[in-house]
């Protein structure tokens, strides 16, 4: 209960703080309710048009998932095979470098003359962005592993694959997850982008810009805040796995177990 | 005479230039408790990785029970001032690492941790991770790893040296305890001559430039040692020797 108070209580308040400065300065601005609207008309656009928003938020949601998977799957194993090859680092590290300089709007014109209108270039254009952070982690991790844990895991007399599966595995466990928050966190930003690159169809980017062009500008701010909790949520469930699968980061004891 | 464990004969390893370690001869009993004394740079880490496995010598031999164990890991338990507690598992886990590590924990190895641990007072701890432990608990964790992969010959390098002074005599009290039941073979790497005294049944006085054993003394005080150990006059004796062995330049 305790910490109920920092984690919960603290982060409201300054949310709160964030929501009544918006409100004031449209209120005290003067700001025309077609430039900017109030919180409260921006919020309760998401519901207005729930029917509407719904279905395309969904789409985004399952590119968000699709990519960031497959991004992370991807990001995962390159780093294992960097780590432990030392030529494939060194053939694919400024690639790597190289791969996140590309303009990720610039991605969309050759995926859509590849595989056209579908969902696949939004997911790739996920994908792309998800891989890098992954990456990076996971191979800073395997390369700052304590060399006395090997040191002892050869002393033991170990079997390499053992040590790898009970020391290596683990010990990078908590560099991946900052990697996979990061992530996740970017993740519905390459969908939204690959949406509005890859342009046409039903989706929210294009939703958004339609309500725009409308001058429907609380719908414009609503469809912005459904995209900002589609990424809270990716963030959320990451740090929630994460939280479930290292009890030794907060836990003094294990749960016990049968001989 | 107890029967010959350990033999290291005429072991010469060189860095280089460097001679790390000289024609280094040191035979072990089974059962005995023996410490390598000398500053840094003396060459007893080198001796200790050779015995490990963990380096090759470049001439001489190293035998446990006869057979040849140069440069080859997996036949000595091992144990470094830094405890190498694995943060993700408990207590029971760690001790259980090594039996992990090589070929599989069975529910007999599971058996045999816990009873061992709860011998030598860890009974309460098993599911404890590492980061809720003090310094000397995790290190007596770190001891009955090494102890639990039943290896006969156990190498400890300085695995107290970063305890403070109070903790450091509990452990070495405590580390005796445990070796004199469990019937293990010791090669104890220390600076400290007090401890070096204190535990073993010999020093082993080295030096450096070139690493090499410039003396071997048998303790001649018996056991238990107690806190009067400390400040007999058998043990001063011994102190003063090995003190005029390490510092010549500073004995007159």
């Amino acid at each position: 209960m305790k910490k109920l108070i920092p984690q919960i209580v603290f982060p409201l308040v300054g949310l709160a703080i964030v929501i009544a400065a918006w409100q004031a300065i449209i209120v005290f601005g003067h700001v025309q309710p077609y430039i900017a609207p109030r919180p409260g008309a921006a919020i309760s656009a998401i519901f207005s048009k729930w029917s509407q928003i719904w279905p395309l938020t969904w789409t985004t949601i399952c590119e968000t998932v699709y990519g960031f998977l497959a991004g992370a799957s991807v990001g995962f194993l390159l780093a294992l095979a960097m780590a432990k090859v030392s030529i494939i680092n060194k053939m694919l590290y400024p690639l790597l470098v190289f791969s996140q300089a590309i303009p990720v709007i610039a991605l969309a014109p050759p995926l859509v003359l590849i595989f056209a209108f579908s969902m696949t270039p939004k997911v790739l254009v996920v994908a792309w962005i998800v891989f890098f952070p992954v990456t990076v982690a996971v191979v800073d991790g395997l390369a700052h592993v304590d060399r006395d844990y090997h040191q002892l895991a050869t002393v033991l007399g170990a079997k390499p694959s053992r040590t790898f599966a009970l020391i290596e595995l683990p010990a990078i466990v908590t560099p991946l997850f900052s990697g996979l928050r990061i992530g996740a966190t970017y993740a519905v930003t390459g969908a939204i982008i690959g949406e509005a690159a890859t342009g046409g169809g039903a989706t929210l980017a294009q939703y958004q810009h339609d309500a725009a062009t409308n001058f429907q500008t609380q719908v414009v701010y609503g469809t912005t805040i459904v995209m900002a909790l589609i990424g809270i949520a990716c963030f959320a469930v990451v740090s929630a796995i994460e939280y479930a699968v290292t009890p030794w980061q907060r836990r003094s004891t294990a749960r016990r177990r049968k001989a | 005479m107890a029967e010959i464990l350990l033999s290291v004969r005429e072991v010469t390893r060189r860095f280089g230039d460097t001679v790390a370690l000289s024609k280094a001869s040191l035979d072990v009993a089974a059962g005995s408790f023996v410490a390598l004394l000398g500053p840094s740079g003396c060459g007893k880490s080198t001796l200790f990785n050779v015995v490990a496995g963990l380096q090759s010598a470049d001439e001489g031999s190293v035998t446990l029970k006869g057979v040849d164990i140069a440069g080859r890991t997996g036949h000595v338990g091992y144990m470094l001032q830094k405890d190498l507690l694995v943060p993700w598992r408990s207590v029971e886990d760690n001790i259980l690492l090594a039996a992990h590590l090589t070929r599989g924990v069975t529910p007999m190895d599971r058996v045999t941790a816990r009873e061992m641990a709860t011998r030598y007072g860890l009974g309460d701890f098993l599911n404890h991770y590492p980061h809720a432990l003090s310094g000397g608990m995790r290190q007596r964790v770190a001891f009955m790893r090494t102890l639990a992969t039943n290896q006969s010959l156990l190498l400890l390098d300085e695995p107290f040296g970063a305890l403070d002074a109070q903790t450091r005599f509990e452990m070495q009290r405590w580390l005796l305890d445990v070796w004199e039941s469990a019937q293990r073979t010791v090669l104890f790497v220390t600076h400290d001559v007090d401890e070096a005294l204190f535990l073993a049944d010999r020093v082993v006085v080295m030096s450096p430039r070139p690493g090499r054993i410039v003396a071997d003394l048998a303790v001649t005080y018996g056991r238990p040692r107690t806190l009067d150990t400390l400040t007999s006059p058998d043990f001063m004796r011994l102190k003063a020797e090995v003190l005029s062995l390490l510092h010549p330049e500073a004995s007159r």
